[in-house]
């Protein structure tokens, strides 16, 4: 009797240990938000003033100096908005990178470096994410020196049309 | 049921979800690592369902033999991902990483664990009490955490895989309490 309670007990426990360590995940990683949208574009992007943070695994996969080009494929867009920490001014001729698995390549293989416009937003159209690794996911990244740098990853869904990813930047000193 | 019987009708279980992860459009175009794992995984997901079927059929030479063969698929299957990408990889893998993958680390650890208790039955002096009930939490950390990655994991097992996935949970979790039952009405 008391093998099979002591047994319950430290099989209960490591049962509790195994559900903790779940909880404490985060479902597609950490900080790796759901940014995917559908439907018509809008720009009514939430403002947020403050600096954005890079998140783990935002590096994977990165290859510094992305080309420049207009498209990755068509699809999929990945779009956003960059502003300053500073006054929350739209950033114009900023170069965003991004990155992400497509069925033409993988993520060391699809990589493009575009600019944003005079609003602040930056566009570029892909052929759509493919889940490598389990899920949908995209990364954008700057790293050009006058701002802080940031590497993010996010996730979308398999039927989403549309990535959002905004970036407030930094000014180094 | 002939050992002829009981190895064929476990290989059309595990055909199952591997046919259908191998003629997923998902893996058109695919690098031969993605192939390797998702196929590795697909089979190990089978076997899994199949794995407490087997203790309660009293097949232990064949069970023993399928638990090697799932540790096996499994370690090639972290390896082709590694492969594949190992930034990714071990991202997945370090305390950052998706809760899916966290499933897929916790179930390797148990897998191990089970392995390593049956090959040691034998010199561990346990009661054969202790060592059973052990055994079978292993298995049922296994089957949930194991299956349930590959439910939460987008891929070549989604739709049809899906329901053949929840289907392969149900078999394996059944066949545990049904291993004990079969093994208890032995000893009566």
């Amino acid at each position: 009797m008391r093998r099979v309670t002591s047994l319950a007990i430290v099989l209960s426990l490591v049962t509790a240990g195994i559900v903790a360590l779940l909880l404490d995940s985060e479902v597609s990683g950490t900080g790796a938000e759901n940014v995917g949208e559908s439907g018509p574009e809008h720009t009514d992007a939430s403002r947020t003033c403050e600096a954005t943070d890079s998140n783990p695994g935002g590096t994977n996969n990165y290859i510094p100096d992305a080309p420049a080009r207009t498209s990755l494929g068509s699809g999929f867009v990945i779009t956003g908005q960059v502003r300053a920490v500073d006054g929350c001014a739209p950033l114009e001729g900023v170069r965003v990178q991004v990155w992400l698995a497509t069925e033409t390549g993988g993520e060391r293989d699809n990589r493009a470096s575009v600019r944003t416009g005079p609003d602040g937003r930056y566009r570029i159209e892909t052929d759509p994410t493919i889940p490598q690794f389990g899920e949908p996911n995209i990364h954008v990244g700057y790293d050009d020196g006058d701002y802080g740098e940031v590497f993010i990853r996010r996730v979308v869904d398999l039927d989403d049309e549309r990535a959002v990813v905004n970036l407030t930047l930094a000014r180094r000193d | 049921m002939t050992d002829r019987g009981v190895v064929a009708i476990a290989l059309a279980i595990v055909a199952v979800p591997l046919v259908i992860a191998l003629t997923d459009p998902h893996l058109s175009g695919a690098s031969t690592a993605l192939v390797v794992s998702t196929a590795t995984g697909a089979i190990a997901a089978g076997a899994l369902g199949l794995q407490p079927l087997l203790a309660a059929g009293r097949r232990i030479a064949r069970h023993q033999l399928l638990g090697a063969i799932v540790l096996a698929l499994v370690l090639v299957h972290v390896g082709a991902l590694v492969i594949e990408s190992p930034g990714d990889a071990w991202f997945a893998m370090s305390p950052d990483g998706p809760t899916r993958a966290r499933m897929a680390l916790i179930a390797t650890i148990a897998l191990v664990l089970a392995v390593a208790l049956g090959v040691l039955r034998g010199r561990l002096r346990w009661h054969p009490t202790t060592w059973r009930a052990l055994h079978a939490y292993l298995a049922v950390v296994v089957i949930a955490l194991g299956l349930g990655h590959a439910l939460l994991t987008d891929g070549a097992l989604d739709g049809a895989g899906t329901a053949v996935l929840v289907a392969l949970m149900a078999l394996g979790l059944l066949g545990v309490p049904a291993a004990h039952l079969a093994r208890a009405r032995l000893r009566r």
